[in-house]
């Protein structure tokens, strides 16, 4: 479970810093689906970043399955890095010497490779549909391609919770659709999956929605579902 | 492979001026060589000053005027051993020039003149400003050498026969005018010299030449004057000092050449290396938000570094060796260029440490970045 309590960020300090996050407070259960929307500079990119320490906050906490990680070192983020929370940004970020397989192998070469690692990593690519082009590197694939290794990427370590920044922000709306599809699958396979995205029709096939404006949450709607059908388009800003 | 691209590049200045300049340092080192001897070894002797109360009765020369010839391979042993000993030189090939003579006054044709016993090779090596005018250099035990004004004087040229004591010898070649006292004088071989004025085993003086940085001429003087009887070895001053002035200083510009080129060299590793871990910056924050610690991005960085360094190494001083075989001769006209073995462990030495310094620091830095900095810098 992760809880975030009353988190402040600002930039820069003294009368030219700015807020980006306002007395934030959010709790997110294990396995739900959030997606986090807003018009751009609402806060919600440096809201991800907090949530996976990748940023330090300003104030408040945030706490991870009962541990803050908000304070933690970076020793121990690289624990937890490795262990329970992994990324997938708009720009893929894979790296472009290595090839589909090996930068899905990335993280375990990091964590430790056991023996039975290089397999998963093929099942993975295979799973994100992937397996012919292993041997590929980034600059070989296209987009959506690129991010289905990216997804590969943070599901092989087994982490519990997936950050995704903007996933489908890069490609078209068809191949977002299948991206979409896969976060689905993890999702339903256990995995907690925090978006962010601009879009309120991608927004929509979280479980939740949570929207930000000017760094604050200004609107939070839970979904029973996965989809929905349309109609509902008056609650989405 | 870029990265090593540059690391060779860095290497390969440094070894070919290297190279170059220590083959350019022997060829000024024969050059100096062209100065003619600049050690006179003479016959001891000493005037002792007969007095009698206030009355002085003249002086008296006591000692020999010859030198016996089997003194010559003594003086070569401590001539070529101090040499040796102070180039750390382990082979037993002669290195100084040693040129043993014989004077004797004679009357060549009804003529008196100067009469050298010489030997033909290291006499031909020490006098390297010696031309032939006419004719060709003696070989043979009965031809003779003349000097310019002696060759006029005596109405003898290249081919006529002269006796000198009853021994008869053939004149092959006539010296063109040197300016010395060579120009007056009829060069024969030492032994033949020797058995015609019955002086078998005898000679008046050695002209010697040897150099060395770091050796002077005047500590090898010193030690045969110690160590062998009845000779007075001196240093041939106005040449020994400017010779030793000339090694110094060529001493010291290969120093500041070698420094230069080493700082020159290491920077263009330096730059070549930072600039290929700051275009990784964003991989490093790839790496760092898929769990790696900045423990093993440094090493990471470390095992790079020391790859890049051993084949930047190798591929710079094979191709620093090449371009000092195509530079050498521009440079030094027609300078043979002699392989540098001893330049490759220290090249290699110098690249890796150098590409380790220059990665592993940046490297560091940028592990230290936040993950969300190093990814936002697109």
């Amino acid at each position: 479970m992760l809880e975030i309590k009353n988190v402040s960020k600002t930039y820069g300090n003294g009368s030219s810093s700015v807020g980006a996050l306002r007395n934030i407070s959010l709790q997110i259960d294990d396995g739900d689906f959030v997606a986090i929307t807003g018009p751009s500079g609402s806060g919600k990119s440096t809201l991800l970043s907090v949530i996976g320490g990748l940023e330090k906050v300003s104030a408040g906490e945030v706490i991870l399955d009962g541990r803050r990680i908000d304070n933690m070192s970076e020793k121990e983020l690289v624990e937890i890095r490795r262990k329970k929370v992994a990324y997938v940004f708009q720009q893929y970020h894979l790296i472009p010497s290595l090839t589909a397989l090996e930068n899905v192998l990335l993280p375990l070469t990091f964590g430790g490779l056991d023996v039975g690692g290089k397999k998963r990593a093929a099942t993975m690519l295979q799973e994100v549909g992937l397996e012919k082009r292993a041997k590929h590197k980034p600059g070989q694939l296209s987009g959506g391609e690129q991010q289905r290794v990216a997804i590969a990427r943070a599901l092989v370590n087994g982490c519990s919770l997936i950050l995704a920044d903007e996933p489908t922000g890069n490609v078209d709306q068809k191949t977002g659709v299948d991206i979409l599809r896969l976060f689905r699958k993890a999702n339903e396979d256990g995995h907690t999956i925090i978006m962010v995205t601009h879009s309120p029709e991608i927004a929509r096939r979280g479980k939740r929605i949570v929207t930000l404006r000017d760094g604050e949450i200004v609107d939070q709607l839970d979904q029973d579902g996965c989809e929905r059908p349309s109609g509902k388009e008056g609650f989405i800003p | 492979m870029f990265t090593a691209l540059g690391v060779a590049i860095g290497v390969a200045a440094v070894v070919a001026v290297l190279t170059v300049a220590n083959a350019g340092e022997k060829r000024i080192y024969s050059e100096i060589d062209k100065y003619g001897p600049n050690m006179m070894i003479t016959p001891a002797i000493n005037d002792l000053d007969l007095k009698l109360g206030d009355l002085r009765l003249g002086s008296l020369a006591v000692g020999n005027n010859y030198i016996a010839q089997e003194k010559v391979s003594e003086v070569r042993q401590i001539t070529d051993g101090a040499i040796r000993e102070a180039l750390g030189i382990q082979d037993q090939e002669d290195i100084a020039t040693i040129a043993p003579k014989l004077y004797v006054d004679a009357t060549v044709n009804g003529t008196s003149v100067m009469v050298v016993g010489f030997d033909p090779q290291q006499e031909r090596a020490i006098k390297s400003w010696w031309d032939i005018s006419r004719g060709r250099y003696p070989e043979q035990q009965d031809e003779a050498l003349l000097g310019d004004r002696a060759s006029s004087a005596l109405s003898v040229g290249a081919g006529d026969r002269i006796g000198i004591n009853g021994e008869g010898l053939t004149v092959v070649g006539v010296l063109q005018e040197t300016g010395s006292q060579d120009d007056y004088q009829v060069f024969a071989p030492l032994g033949t010299v020797q058995k015609a004025f019955e002086k078998e085993g005898l000679i008046s003086s050695i002209d010697i030449r040897a150099l060395c940085s770091a050796c002077p001429v005047e500590s090898i003087a010193d030690s045969i004057n110690k160590s062998i009887p009845g000779v007075r070895a001196v240093a041939v001053q106005q040449i020994a000092e400017s010779e030793m002035n000339l090694v110094m200083k060529v001493n010291r510009f290969m120093l500041v050449l070698a420094a230069i080129t080493l700082v020159v060299g290491a920077f263009a590793v330096v730059s070549t290396m930072m600039s290929s871990v700051h275009e990784r910056t964003k991989d490093i924050g790839i790496m760092k938000a898929v769990g790696a610690s900045r423990g093993q991005i440094v090493r990471m960085f470390v095992y790079e570094a020391v790859a890049v360094g051993f084949l930047g190494g190798i591929l710079g001083y094979v191709s620093g060796t090449l371009l000092s075989y195509s530079l050498g001769p521009l440079i030094f006209d027609g300078l043979a260029m002699s392989y540098a073995p001893q330049y490759l462990l220290p090249a290699l030495g110098l690249a890796i440490a150098v590409a380790i310094v220059a990665s592993v620091y940046p490297a560091f830095r940028a592990s230290q970045v936040r993950v969300a900095e190093s990814l936002r810098a697109l």
